[in-house]
């Protein structure tokens, strides 16, 4: 399976360039929009990773 | 738009708008793309039915579920998305896809699988708008 970045990254842009092709028809906002949409999922779904670091990863398995 | 998008969307505008609201919506839902083909936006259509039948391949790639209302109401809400690709659902149904629990993407192509029922949704949506003349 490839990577969760890439799957992450993957998903952005499909949905990215599914919303500018559906709500924007001027190509200088068409890129606009694709860039706020790409980067605010990108971007956002790394400071979500990030602030979730502190937390363990799965469930506890168990004492020593 | 182009020339001949706009071309292809004044000879389909000569029909009712009600009536050619809803086979336009009811084609959308069918094949991700068809809706806007049928209104003229062709290289649309193209680029929607890249998109809708990408993410469902991905999604099935990853060996993601095809629920048909197992679990419980995320299940069902699931299901409802997923089914808002259209046709492409019912084939792979009949065709013995139903996803690997226990595949590594599992969780991975339930998304891309859901994602491309919602935005075949959303273009249904936008096929009707642009037919009853509500949108350009």
């Amino acid at each position: 399976m490839p990577s969760h970045f890439l799957l992450m990254v993957v998903y952005a842009l499909l949905v990215s360039v599914f919303f500018t092709a559906l709500w924007r028809r001027e190509r200088r906002d068409q890129v606009r929009l694709f860039l706020q949409l790409f980067l605010g999922m990108v971007v956002g779904g790394l400071v979500v990773a990030w602030l979730m670091l502190p937390f363990p990863p799965g469930p506890p398995t168990g004492g020593p | 738009m182009s020339a001949p998008e706009r071309k292809g969307a004044s000879v389909a505008e000569a029909g009712s708008a009600p009536r050619r609201a809803w086979w336009t919506a009811g084609a959308a839902w069918l094949v991700p793309g068809l809706g806007h083909l049928l209104l003229g936006r062709r290289a649309r259509a193209l680029l929607f039915a890249v998109l809708v039948f990408g993410a469902l391949a991905i999604g099935v790639a990853l060996r993601g579920p095809l629920l048909f209302f197992e679990g419980g109401f995320i299940g069902k809400l699931v299901t409802l998305a997923s089914m808002g690709v259209g046709l492409p659902y019912f084939v792979l149904r009949l065709s013995g896809y139903h996803g690997e629990a226990l595949a590594i993407g599992f969780e991975y192509g339930k998304a891309f699988i859901a994602t491309a029922g919602l935005m075949n949704l959303l273009l249904v949506l936008d096929a009707w708008d642009i037919a009853s003349g509500r949108k350009e």
